[in-house]
């Protein structure tokens, strides 16, 4: 009766893994590149109504949350947009720096007088 | 949508399934490690590495395509 049990409680684990695998697969978290990305926006798109369901269930009393628009949040056009404004900042930087070195030594001048 | 935009919109595809690829790898191994391995830390790691070398895969063949080439056998009769 102990291998039984043995077998039987294998069955079972090996049944849970099985459906942890299926569904994994099922909702395409391990097919290719355009599924994932799919998969992803699904989960952002549920993650609100989730929460909002998890706190009431709970009891907790939370503000409306700030609606996260991350729902069209591109990291290429973030990292592009940070790009040029490191780039425009390091252009105007040798004019600036002229300004506010004639600026500090006219205020040092005027100190001096 | 702007040609211009397409490698922008690659490396989006590309992050988002990294993220998606490197969670269920993670999930998984959490599953296996409870259920066979006895809590051990390995198959968790094992999980994430397979998940982040999928997203690897996947996004080297978004990158490369259509330029990617696919060897086919002809039977020349």
């Amino acid at each position: 009766t102990v291998g039984a049990f043995d077998s039987f409680r294998f069955v079972i684990k090996g049944s849970l893994a099985g459906a942890a695998v299926y569904v994994a697969y099922d909702q395409g978290l391990l097919g290719s590149g355009t599924q994932g990305a799919e998969a992803l926006k699904k989960a952002q798109a549920a993650l609100p109504p989730a929460i909002q369901e998890w706190t009431s269930y709970v009891g907790w009393q939370v503000r409306t949350l700030p609606a996260t628009p991350k729902f069209d949040f591109s990291p290429s056009d973030s990292w592009n947009k940070g790009v040029l404004t490191v780039m425009s900042a390091l252009s105007v930087a040798p004019t600036r720096a002229c300004e506010y070195t004639v600026e500090g030594w006219k205020y040092v001048k005027d100190l001096v007088k | 949508m702007a040609s211009e935009g397409e490698l922008g919109r690659k490396w989006d595809r590309c992050l988002a399934d990294s993220a998606v690829k490197l969670g269920a790898g993670l999930g998984l191994g959490i599953v296996f490690s409870v259920i066979f391995f006895k809590r051990k830390t390995w198959p968790i790691t094992f999980g994430s590495g397979m998940g982040l070398g999928m997203a690897y895969s996947n996004c080297q063949h978004d990158f490369q395509s259509p330029y990617l080439l696919h060897g086919k056998y002809v039977k020349v009769s």
